[in-house]
């Protein structure tokens, strides 16, 4: 419809090809005041990141020799990881980059157990996105953030400077253009504000240049390879079908020993009280009695199995009521807070539900925590859980375990599951799950 | 009779000994996997073991593996296997492992007390004991040319129940025939599959099963 518009030449299409291009004019200025922030504040942060990791490289490594730069350079890998991690949010938010984190390991722990454990540490060496990330940081963003932060200055200063040349006039401090010209006459600095209404005409799309080779670098360092992609959604198939697998070995083993013992007890408790019935009254009633008891026994245990496989209030009503219920059967007290607009997918539903019943289930049986706080809320296009509890802390991620069970779940959504639990406490366990709209 | 008991849940093993206590049998012991049952039936030398199939720590099919080495050690011992599920292939391990005094049932059979202690007694005293459900897994299977095809329906009941293991007697109080009419079905079967009729009971359920096992495929 609108282009149709735009070849039209009546009054109003007139009108609205000139809306348009105000538009257009508008959006490209928002867009280089932004892309000329990155840039800035690019060429701030560069440098703090070059000195600082130049620094901390070159302790550990002088230090290894005494082992005390082991572990000086396991936490600035940890580090670095992290600084690319502020790259990328930064690249996400003002360069409307869609790059996604693109270590293949799923990291959790406390803060010593990610820089420190060497199952975590050598997870690390052995992702190349790690080593991207420190090539990026150290050889390529550095030294581009400087060009680009001169060119970008420059540009501005030009257009900026050449338009000011009319008011510079008045006050007597024009231009100095090379050793004998001062612009001092009034058609001359006229001539300057045309050429910087020029510059500054061009400069949206210089500036988008400059982000342009920015975005470009951190998508091709700071984002994820596609075949590094192809083979972390292998793994993760394989993980998540495993992860079934043993859930419903779970299943069948809670059944077996739970409902189904129950249930055979009581068809033989009233085999034996039907066999009694004439002989022996009394007896045959008690047994009834027992039998009695089995069934509700067996109810109670089918309709825990059932909750546990899905609950089903959390399809009737969502997360805030699943929640609730959740904490009203824990023994330590709860404080749930949901704040989201919309209901999520179901499986992210889920996810979340189980991410917060697992943790409730850990801080009750081995945190000695007195009160937990559940949050689940919303930013962006990402479902953020967190429960944290006040506890003694040292919650780990053990094979097999619930934790491990957890992370497969959640990382079958493509969500990451960080856990940070230091010895004293707290614990706060965290998902982001993405949610696909 | 005196009895050992190898179940783990301790919620049936009470059970089957109060249902057994009540019947006038005598459970001398009750343990909950199978190492135990090794030592229990060394200690108690019992007639007969009633085994739980899946037991720890394993939790897959150590009863039956432990109750199978307990009749190498103890040939006269006689073992009732009972299972949650019906698995033809434990089945066939209880058969290979030979000797008199088998059964395999599924769990929910203790339900009917009557039955059930029939069973128990059947295979203490050297008896089969299959349960229906092993039976019809045995003989639904299809094969080419299957001779069990050329059975009447009539003649397929009496084998059914053969291969459970009940006497002439037995089949005749259940299908509300005459001993002799039995035995008339009886004949006619073992010359259409071919099998040679024996007077021993249960020389004769194993060749009725080993026949069913031995035609698979």
């Amino acid at each position: 419809m609108s282009s149709a518009a735009s070849t039209t030449t009546t009054p109003g299409g007139r009108r609205r090809l000139l809306r348009g291009r105000v538009g257009r004019f508008h959006r490209g200025w928002r867009r280089a005041l932004v892309d000329t922030a990155y840039i800035l504040t690019g060429f701030a942060l560069s440098l703090a990141w070059w000195v600082l990791l130049v620094t901390l490289i070159a302790t550990g490594a002088g230090m290894v020799v005494t082992l005390v730069g082991i572990p000086i350079l396991t936490a600035t890998m940890y580090l670095w990881t992290r600084i690319a991690e502020t790259e990328r949010w930064r690249a996400r938010r003002m360069l409307g980059l869609d790059v996604p984190s693109p270590y293949g390991a799923i990291e959790a722990g406390g803060f010593l157990a990610l820089v420190f454990e060497p199952r975590v540490v050598w997870a690390r060496m052995k992702d190349p996105a790690v080593w991207r990330d420190l090539v990026y940081l150290l050889v390529v963003f550095f030294p581009l953030a400087i060009a680009t932060f001169c060119i970008a200055v420059s540009a501005w200063a030009v257009g900026v400077g050449l338009v000011a040349q009319p008011f510079t006039y008045w006050t007597g401090a024009g231009l100095q253009f090379g050793e004998s010209h001062r612009v001092d006459t009034l058609p001359e600095s006229l001539a300057c504000l045309v050429a910087g209404l020029l510059v500054l005409l061009v400069l949206p799309w210089v500036i988008g240049l400059l982000a342009a080779v920015h975005a470009w670098t951190v998508r091709s360092l700071l984002g994820p390879r596609q075949s590094e992609r192809v083979e972390q959604l292998t793994r993760q198939r394989t993980e998540a079908v495993d992860a079934a697998v043993a859930e419903r070995r779970r299943i069948e083993r809670d059944l077996h020993d739970g409902a189904q013992q129950r249930l055979t007890a009581l068809a033989m408790g009233l085999g034996r009280a039907r066999a009694k019935l004439d002989s022996d009254p009394e007896a045959a009633r008690e047994l009834v009695e027992q039998a009695h008891e089995d069934a509700k026994q067996a109810l109670a245990e089918l309709r825990n199995l059932a909750r546990g496989i899905h609950p089903a209030i959390l399809t009737d009503r969502g997360l805030d009521a699943a929640l609730s219920h959740l904490a009203a059967r824990s023994p330590v007290p709860v404080e749930i807070s949901v704040e989201i607009a919309d209901r999520p997918s179901p499986a992210v539903e889920s996810t979340a539900y189980f991410v917060v019943a697992e943790a409730l289930t850990n801080a009750a049986k081995h945190s000695a925590a007195r009160s937990i706080r559940a949050r689940v809320w919303r930013f962006d296009a990402t479902l953020l859980v967190e429960v944290v509890d006040d506890g003694v802390g040292g919650a780990a991620i053990e094979p097999g375990g619930g934790l491990e069970g957890l992370t497969t779940r959640v990382a079958t959504i493509d969500g990451t599951l960080s856990i940070s639990s230091p010895a004293g406490g707290p614990t706060v366990v965290r998902a982001e799950l993405p949610c696909v709209s | 009779m005196r009895v050992v008991i190898a179940e783990d849940s301790v919620l049936l093993r009470e059970g089957l000994s109060r249902l057994l206590a009540d019947e006038g049998i005598e459970v001398v012991e009750g343990v909950g996997d199978g190492d135990e049952l090794l030592a229990a039936v060394a200690r108690q030398r019992p007639d007969l073991a009633i085994v739980d199939v899946r037991m720890p720590p394993t939790h897959t099919d150590e009863g039956l593996r432990a109750a199978i080495e307990a009749r190498s050690r103890a040939p006269e011992l006689a073992i009732l296997v009972l299972s949650q599920y019906v698995e033809e292939r434990y089945a066939s391990d209880l058969l290979a492992a030979g000797g008199a005094g088998i059964g395999y049932l599924l769990k929910e059979r203790v339900a009917d007390v009557g039955e059930f202690v029939d069973s128990v007694r059947r295979v203490a005293e050297g008896g089969t004991a299959f349960d229906p459900e092993v039976v019809a897994q045995l003989m639904g299977r299809r094969r080419r040319n299957d001779p069990l095809s050329e059975l009447t329906p009539r003649e397929r009941e009496v084998l059914t129940l053969m291969a459970e293991g009940l006497s002439n007697n037995a089949i005749a109080k259940r299908l509300w025939l005459t001993v002799g009419a039995v035995e008339k079905h009886i004949g006619s079967i073992f010359a259409r599959l071919g099998l040679l009729p024996g007077d021993d009971e249960n020389r004769r359920v194993r060749a009725v099963l080993t026949y069913l096992e031995g035609v698979r495929g």
